[in-house]
Formats: C-alpha cells, sequence, structure tokens
C-alpha cells in the first residue's frame, strides 16, 4: 500500500481510526468462512457518511481496492479482505437515525445490527422481518450486500424486498439516491434498489437505507414433526404447501443435525428427520390454519408432533434449529456448509443424490434445509488436520452445487457468491450471462476497486487454509443459517 | 408479426431507434417517434408448475390468460397486476402497475424471479433465475421492472406466484375529512391485523377507508367484526359499511376517467399536500396511501404539481411530451446500466 496513500487517509482518520499494524489487522483476515484468509493493506473505522464517501473517492484515486465489512459473518467469504487493499469498517455508523410508526418505516446507517432495529421497533408493535441466523451480530449493510435471507422469509421475503430507499457512494466515488419513503420503492422508473441489494459491495456502500417494517404478527403457532424417514418429512412439506397455507417458515433437519442439536440441548424427539413449521398472523386466522396443519401433518405419517405452548417453547425449538450449525462443530473438527437451491418438488431427489455423493466421498453430511423455498443447507464435516480433507470436502461442495443447477435451481440461496462460490458461477450462468454482469460491474466500477475478487470467476486467490470455526461461532454468538 | 425471440433480435439488429410496446393498454407510454416493436404476438404461458408455485410466461401474453389460469388451479398473481383486462403481463411488469391488493405481500418486483431478455446490442440471456430464492449474481430482473423496456426487452418472465385467498370481506369506514381518514389508514395500517387492501377514497366531503379482509370463510365473519371494532373505537369513523359486492370496488382505476391518468409514488406524510393541490381531479389512493391514481384534463398541470412537491409520476393515459411526470427520474446508476445495455441508446 503506497505511503501517499495512508498519508492521505490519516487525513480523514485521526488516532487510532486507521488500523496498519499487523496485530490490530489480524482480527480483520477473514470472516465466517474462515478457510480463507487474507491480510488487508489497512482498516480504518469511519464514524460517519462524509467519511466514508472521502475514503472511496481516495480509493478510487489512488486505485486501491476495498472491502465495506460490518461484523464479518458472511459465510461465502463476501468481506474477505483483499490482499493490501483497504478494509472498511462500519461499525461505528450504527445509528438507528429515525422510527417513523405510522408510515412503518426505518431510516438507518449501515452499520446497525439487524436485531436491534426490530428492538427499536418493538414499542412500536413493528418488527423487521429478515431473520438471517446472526442477527444478533450481522449488520444491515451486510445484509444489503447479499440480500440476506433467514428462516422467515418464505412468506415476506428477502432482504431487498423490506428495503424501501437508499443512500449510496458508487466505487468511483458518485453519490446518488434511489426509492424513499414509499412503500412503493422506487415505483416509477428502473428498480435500482433491486440492483443494489445483493450486487455483493460490487457497485459501491451503502451510506443510508430506509427500511420498511411490519406489525408484530398477533399469534404463532410453531409445530415441530418428529419422522422415521427423511423423505417422508419432505412429503409431508408437499402436502402443506399444496394445501394452500402459506407458513412462515417451513424447515428441516436430518438425524446427523438433529443430533448435533442436541449438544446444545434442544431436547428434539429421537429421529431420523424433524420438521418445524411456524404460522403466524391474525389469531383467529392462525387457529385456523393451525387446525389444518395439524391434520396435514398427521396424516403425512409423524410419529410424534409438538406445538409450542408458550414463547419460551417456541424459542427453543428454534433455538435447536437455529444453533444447528455451530452445534455440528462439536461433532467434527471442521465443516463447510452449502447454500444451494433446488426446486422444492426436487428436494427428496437432491437429497438422495447428497446422500450418494457423501458415501462415494467417505464423508458426513448433515442436512438443515428451509423446506419451504428448496434452499438446501447441507454441511459437510471433516478434519482439516488431516492432508487432503479441505480439498475433499470441497471437491464434494462443488459436486452438490453442480446438482443444484441441474436441478434446475441456484449455486445460492442467500449466502451470495463471495470468493466461494465464483468459480461455480458458469455452471450457472452462460458466457453471455457473465459478459453483461461483468460489463456492468466495470461500467459502475471502472478500476474494479469495490470488493475485487468477489462474485467473478478467476479472480486473486486468497490463501486457503482451514482453521476451524469462526470464534464468535464456537462460542454460539453467531450460527450459519 | 413478432412472435419469437430470433425475429426481436433481428428487428433490434436493423434499427437505430425502436419502441417496445405489449397490448398497448396504456396509450402515454407510447408516444413516441420510433419504429414499434409491437410483442402482442408473443404470447403463451411456457411453463406452469403449480406444485412449484412458479410460472413462466411471453412478455406479450394477456393478463387475462395468465389470471385465468392460475385461477383455474386456486392460485394468483399477489401483485395484482393493474388492467387485468387489457394489458399484457411484460408491460404490466416493465411499468410497474399493481392494484390495490399488491398491499398484503409486496409488488411485481417482489414476485418476478427472472427473466429472458434482448438487449439494445441484439443480444439475448436469460436474468435471474426460474426458482422461488436465488442469490447469484446482480439482479437484473429487479432492476427492468418498472424500465419502461428502455435498458431491454423482457421477452419471457418467471413469477413466484401463490395460493389465493378463499374468501373477503370489504369495510368501508367514512370520516368526516381527508385527515381523519389517514390517521385511520396509519392506524389501521400498522395494527396486527393482516389486510388484502387498504385505500383511501377522498370524497366530494369528507373520506373514505376501503379495507379487505381475505381467509377462511368459517373465521371471517369473526375477523370482520373483531377488524371493525377496533376501526371504530381507534379512529372514530362517522359510518361503517360492510360492502355486498365487494369485488366491485377493488378496481382502482374504475371511475378514474378524464383526458389523463397517472400513477404517483408517495409516502403518506406527502399525502395531504397532494391532494390539497390536486382538489379538483379524481383520486385514488391505494396501499395505505403510498401510491396515487390521478385522473385529469391536463397532464401538463399533473406535472407542474408533482414537480413542486419533489415527487414523481407515470402517465398512463393523455397527452405528453414524456410519460415521465414531476421531478427528474435521472440516476447515475441507471445511466450506468444503460450504457451497459444499450450503449447506442436504440431503446427508447
Amino acid at each position: 500500500m503506497n505511503r501517499q496513500f495512508i498519508e492521505d487517509l490519516r487525513e480523514i482518520y485521526p488516532g487510532d481510526r486507521l488500523l496498519t499494524r499487523d496485530v490490530e489487522l489480524l482480527p480483520y483476515e477473514s470472516d465466517a468462512l474462515t478457510a480463507f484468509q487474507t491480510k488487508p493493506g489497512a482498516v480504518v473505522l469511519p464514524e460517519n457518511a462524509d467519511e466514508i464517501i472521502a475514503t472511496v473517492r481516495l480509493c478510487h484515486e489512488h486505485s486501491v481496492p476495498f472491502v465495506a465489512r460490518g461484523s464479518g459473518t458472511s459465510l461465502s467469504g463476501g468481506s474477505l479482505p483483499i490482499a493490501d487493499g483497504l478494509t472498511i469498517a462500519l461499525n461505528r455508523l450504527n445509528r438507528i437515525k429515525h422510527i417513523d410508526p405510522q408510515q412503518r418505516i426505518a431510516i438507518v446507517e449501515p452499520g446497525v445490527v439487524n436485531l436491534h432495529i426490530s428492538q427499536a421497533a418493538q414499542p412500536y408493535g413493528l418488527y423487521y422481518a429478515p431473520d438471517p441466523s446472526s442477527q444478533s451480530i450481522c449488520t444491515i449493510g451486510g445484509n444489503i450486500a447479499f440480500n440476506s435471507g433467514g428462516a422467515h422469509c418464505l412468506k415476506y421475503g428477502m432482504t431487498s424486498n423490506h428495503v424501501l430507499g437508499m443512500k449510496v457512494v458508487l466505487a468511483d466515488g458518485s453519490l446518488t439516491e434511489f426509492g424513499g419513503e414509499s412503500l412503493d420503492g422506487c415505483g416509477i422508473g428502473p428498480d435500482l434498489i433491486g440492483l443494489f441489494v445483493g450486487s455483493e459491495g460490487l457497485f459501491g456502500i451503502a451510506l443510508e437505507l430506509t427500511l420498511r417494517l411490519l406489525p408484530l404478527p398477533e399469534l404463532y403457532r410453531t409445530v415441530l414433526a418428529a419422522f422415521d424417514d427423511l423423505g417422508r418429512a419432505g412429503d409431508a412439506v408437499s402436502l402443506v404447501v399444496a394445501s394452500g397455507l402459506l407458513p412462515g417458515a417451513i424447515e428441516i433437519m436430518d438425524r446427523l443435525a438433529i443430533r448435533a442439536a442436541e449438544t446444545v440441548g434442544a431436547n428434539y424427539p429421537d429421529a431420523e428427520a424433524l420438521l418445524i413449521v411456524e404460522l403466524e398472523g391474525e389469531a383467529p386466522q392462525v387457529e385456523a390454519e393451525f387446525a389444518q396443519l395439524r391434520e396435514l401433518i398427521q396424516r403425512s405419517g409423524a410419529f410424534e408432533i409438538r406445538t409450542a405452548q408458550s414463547e419460551d417453547e417456541r424459542a427453543r425449538i428454534w433455538k435447536g434449529r437455529k444453533s444447528a450449525f455451530s452445534a455440528v462443530g462439536r461433532l467434527s473438527p471442521d465443516y463447510i456448509v452449502q447454500d444451494g437451491v433446488v426446486p422444492r418438488s426436487r428436494l427428496g431427489e437432491a437429497l438422495l443424490q447428497i446422500d450418494a455423493l457423501k458415501r462415494r466421498y467417505g464423508l458426513e453430511v448433515a442436512n438443515v434445509f428451509h423446506a419451504g423455498d428448496g434452499n438446501l443447507h447441507p454441511l459437510i464435516l471433516f478434519d482439516g488436520r488431516e492432508e487432503g480433507a479441505l480439498h475433499k470436502a470441497e471437491a464434494l461442495a462443488g459436486e452438490i452445487l453442480a446438482m443444484c443447477v441441474k436441478l434446475g435451481g441456484s449455486i445460492t440461496g442467500e449466502h451470495g457468491v463471495g470468493v466461494e462460490k465464483r468459480d461455480y458461477m458458469p455452471a450457472m450462468f452462460s458466457e453471455a450471462e457473465l459478459d453483461v454482469m461483468l460489463a456492468l460491474r466495470k461500467a459502475i466500477d471502472p478500476r474494479e476497486i469495490a470488493n475485487r475478487g468477489k462474485m467473478f470467476p478467476g479472480g486473486e486467490a486468497p490463501a486457503l487454509t482451514m482453521q476451524g470455526m469462526h470464534p464468535l461461532e464456537r462460542q454460539g454468538v453467531i450460527s450459519r443459517e | 408479426m413478432i412472435s419469437s425471440e430470433k425475429q426481436i433480435r433481428a428487428f433490434v439488429g436493423g434499427h437505430t431507434r425502436l419502441h417496445v410496446r405489449g397490448l398497448g393498454s396504456k396509450p402515454a407510454l407510447h408516444q413516441v417517434d420510433a419504429p414499434i416493436l409491437d410483442l402482442s404476438a408473443l404470447r403463451g404461458i411456457v411453463e406452469y408448475q403449480p406444485g412449484e408455485f412458479t410460472l413462466t410466461v411471453r412478455a406479450g401474453t394477456p393478463l387475462r390468460e395468465v389470471i385465468d389460469a392460475l385461477g383455474e388451479r386456486g392460485q394468483y398473481l399477489p401483485f395484482d397486476p393493474l388492467l387485468p383486462d387489457s394489458a399484457s403481463i411484460g408491460g404490466t411488469v416493465a411499468s410497474n402497475l399493481s392494484g390495490s391488493r399488491r398491499h398484503r405481500f409486496g409488488g411485481a418486483r417482489d414476485f418476478v424471479l427472472g427473466a429472458t431478455v434482448v438487449d439494445g446490442t441484439a443480444q439475448s440471456y436469460t436474468v435471474g433465475g426460474k426458482v422461488v430464492k436465488n442469490a447469484a449474481g446482480f439482479d437484473l430482473t429487479k432492476f427492468l421492472v418498472g424500465s419502461l423496456g428502455r435498458y431491454a426487452i423482457l421477452t419471457e418472465l418467471t413469477f413466484k406466484v401463490f395460493p389465493d385467498v378463499k374468501r373477503f370481506r370489504s369495510l368501508r369506514f367514512t370520516y368526516r375529512v381527508l385527515a381523519d381518514a389517514l390517521a385511520a389508514s396509519y392506524a389501521i395500517n400498522r395494527s396486527r391485523f393482516e389486510l388484502d387492501a387498504l385505500d383511501i377514497l377522498p370524497g366530494v366531503a369528507g373520506a373514505a377507508v376501503l379495507a379487505r379482509l381475505g381467509g377462511f370463510s368459517e373465521t371471517l365473519p369473526a375477523r370482520v367484526e373483531r377488524f371493525s371494532e377496533f376501526v371504530a373505537t381507534t379512529t372514530a369513523p362517522q359510518h361503517v359499511e360492510v360492502i355486498e359486492d365487494e369485488l366491485s370496488i377493488w378496481d382502482c382505476v374504475a371511475g378514474l376517467d378524464g383526458a389523463c391518468l397517472a400513477k404517483v409514488t408517495l409516502a403518506p406524510r406527502q399525502l395531504p399536500a397532494l391532494d390539497a393541490a390536486i382538489h379538483g381531479a379524481k383520486r385514488r389512493y391505494i396501499l395505505a396511501g403510498n401510491i396515487a391514481f390521478v385522473a385529469c384534463e391536463d397532464a401538463g398541470w399533473l406535472g407542474d404539481v408533482l414537480a413542486r412537491q419533489g415527487l414523481r409520476g407515470l402517465l398512463l393515459r393523455g397527452d405528453a411530451r414524456s410519460p415521465l411526470l414531476g421531478a427528474p427520474l435521472e440516476n447515475v446508476l441507471a445511466a450506468r446500466v444503460k450504457a451497459t445495455l444499450d450503449p447506442l441508446g436504440k431503446l427508447v
């Protein structure tokens, strides 16, 4: 990193808000995809939008690549530093500027933690719907970059469906705004919000966001059903979906994932597969839907059905599910999580193929998935201390992604491409499609400095090592969806 | 007649300027001096998988055909496309036009999963995917919603659809003044009642709030009673009426006759000032006051009003130099997409 650039940065960042020493940079070397590590050239800690704008302009001027980073919970290496690039850590831009309960909107800075928005809205009977499993720590800026999902996105959509307005700085320092306070979002003209959300930080940095809030549901009804066969749990999902019910969430865990959840005291039934279905909404309607749901699940051959009788019981059901991934870490020294999507009706087929693949590779795979929208999360277990184990696990992961594309799905449902899946983009998109995306990137960021090396195949390769789980994950603070 | 992607590519390749039109149900969008690429023959359902809740359809397909096909399987397009009896599906997405029922789950952008397009360089490719969840690559599909065919031509679209609701009941609450109706709309919109639609109708004297509840027939009467009681106690309407012939009241542009018709995007807090300025025009506010449909005699006048208030509108019917009314829409990000997808500026 050239000296002039550092000196110019020091003009913007006094004192301890510019980090350049090795010991200071260490915590920023990787995100939640700990297999990849890269040392940034420097880290800056802006406290307001003007500092971000000045920094981006400086990066553009010096052609220094940068990555904007929130809490670093990306599972695809999306917030992995760029070698000798700048990491712009946005955690100090954590103000919820305004909540307007009448219009049901919140105006926030990008470093605000996802869950804090719901907490601030709660006194007004409102909440922010997208709920990635890391919501107690992940920031809204990261959610925007990766169009984050969560278990409850089945009914109300992903992050993109909840953003009404944005102020952004593009990678060349241009400022722009789109959308506003209307629930119609961009409303007239092209949907720029839709384009920016999920662009993985390759267009620029969101400075301020206007988000849609929803009224807290009056009633939840959460059902846990145990099956002696994974296929039967899948059939139950088909029954529920075909019935016309529209649950807030439909999740499945297989035996290994259930066993893992037991290590965090989930107290789940001993089963081959567990199905969690949650209904939410107006009390009389939910009660009627619940009666129908119970009947469907009974008919589908569940050998045990539990219904949460209190908020505590509901929280317990979800705790087991949401901490299943970190719990898998107690069964195995290392694991890779994948995020492929298959058409809902081909879930059974996909699971059979994963089963065959794991046998062929001689590796254990735990399955946890958002069954309602066909979003698989196979966890490939391995021991990184064994020679070649990581590469074997990666090869298996690659085959699973290829299978998802072949079945008509996607390589990622909610984690994004990042560094991890960039080499699989050609499996999903034609050369013409990739060329258009790359041309778009270059038109918006001619020097290709914003989050360089992500999304597109063939970027610079970060060091690939395996050092186990993210420290916060090991402590159960964050978890993978 | 153009009925294939190949013909579209040839048309784009053979022209220096062109304008896309579907069924022409929004004439104000097509007052352009350029050769028309007529997509009315590019029609038909390509793939409908009721079990997957996904549908792929050619852009020029009449909405009615799509709605009926879905209806046969108890499904619907939750973004409630506007002008269901005259518009095409592609035109509806390209102009981002939804009716009152988009209140519950969102607009077209929230239900379009992917598309096949031909861009200004006559190149054809797909954007997005065909599964209900997909986070790979840039979301050009969403970008094209509302883009008026000026960045790329939509030839085929894939949607996520939902199971339709079995029964509905609608209520009309009347208030002495518009401010009271807006206050009621605020209270209802942040309540725990899940409404299918929530509109505000200014009248000659006072204003009304129209609300629609949908769900199981066995629970609907009790829910209507609970809701009605909530609105009565929190907002004190002058009258409450349960509407018998409820379907007819949800065509949000019905009765908005006049030389011009426009959609306006606004925040509810901007509604009182807008309404005061367009008092003489016929108007209806949908989505709890977040979208207005305005009928008037002079588009220039409406454009001036919107510009003064920093609002934007889209003219669907009436004469004007551009269908884009009000505050300018120029945007650096949009300009760069244009330079990429249509570098020669063919698509107007």
